[in-house]
């Protein structure tokens, strides 16, 4: 009987990346005759398997669809920042003065989940001029370009947005500008 | 859509996604150490990327192969910031000091001051 139970609780844990791993299965292939099908669903259920005995099958915590649901405006405005980061250094490095004084600065974040801290990291790298270098703790090293960068980040606007992304930090900062 | 419409947004697409190519490539040349040749290499380059992707994808329309440019969209927006914030972390770990123009304190840690003395 427990051991029902149990083969029960795997089964529930695999069904959803059994599912992605199909989807994308399907979307590769571009096949729908049921031979390919079938394979497809073999390999995916048992590459789940496979994959939930090593890492085991629980995802953050604090992922929930709220998150996704946030997810969207989140990386749309992010998407705008890539942007404007990219034109920033594009013009940085064709200019030919090549006006760059990099700096690495440290500062101390109020996230507290690794995953918050993750996603603000990942969008650091990926904003106006700064690269995140290490994190330890709740303190991050961040390489800047230029001083307009370092002032742009210790301004927080990207801090706020993943605290508002994960509901997380003091209730004040969370908002989107 | 027209066709001169769709392939007018293709060539302007794709001319950005070699634009944003070719500032990533002079970055990476022109930068004087590791940690600043990271900034051109994780943005410029996943820009260029996605900025050609989006001009395939607009030249097949609607089809399976869509879905297909959309994940690899979504791929490259995730590894592309993740494999330079490691590169950066063992070259910090290692402590690789960065470059720094006269007077600037490049380095938080303790010690950072005496570099500042060229």
């Amino acid at each position: 009987m427990l051991k029902l139970k149990a083969m029960a609780r795997t089964v529930r844990e695999t069904i959803p990346l059994t599912v992605f791993l199909f989807l994308l299965w399907i979307i590769f292939t571009e096949k729908t005759n049921w031979e390919h099908l079938l394979l497809g669903f073999i390999v995916a259920a048992l590459f789940a398997r496979v994959s939930i005995f090593m890492i085991g099958g629980k995802l953050d915590p604090n992922l929930n669809w709220k998150v996704g649901l946030r997810f969207f405006p989140f990386a749309i405005l992010l998407f705008w920042e890539i942007m404007k980061a990219s034109w920033d250094v594009l013009t940085r490095v064709l200019r030919p003065s090549l006006p760059i004084s990099p700096r690495i600065i440290e500062f101390d974040s109020y996230l507290d989940s690794d995953i918050a801290k993750t996603m603000l990291a990942n969008s650091i790298t990926l904003t106006p001029g700064t690269v995140t270098i290490d994190i330890d703790g709740k303190r991050f090293y961040v390489h800047c370009l230029a001083q307009e960068h370092e002032s742009g980040l210790l301004e927080g606007k990207l801090e706020r947005m993943v605290a508002w992304l994960f509901a997380e930090g003091p209730d004040d900062v969370r908002s989107l500008r | 859509m027209s066709n001169v419409v769709k392939d007018t947004l293709t060539v302007i697409f794709g001319l950005t996604g070699v634009l944003f190519f070719i500032g990533g490539t002079v970055g990476l040349l022109r930068c004087p150490d590791l940690y600043s040749r990271l900034h051109p290499a994780t943005k410029c380059d996943t820009v260029g990327s996605i900025s050609i992707t989006v001009a395939l994808a607009l030249q097949i329309g609607l089809d399976m192969a869509l879905f297909k440019i959309l994940v690899v969209i979504f791929l490259l927006l995730m590894t592309s910031a993740p494999s330079g914030h490691a590169i950066g972390r063992s070259a910090f770990m290692n402590g690789v000091m960065p470059w720094h123009k006269k007077g600037v304190v490049p380095w938080p840690l303790e010690g950072g001051d005496r570099w500042t003395g060229h």
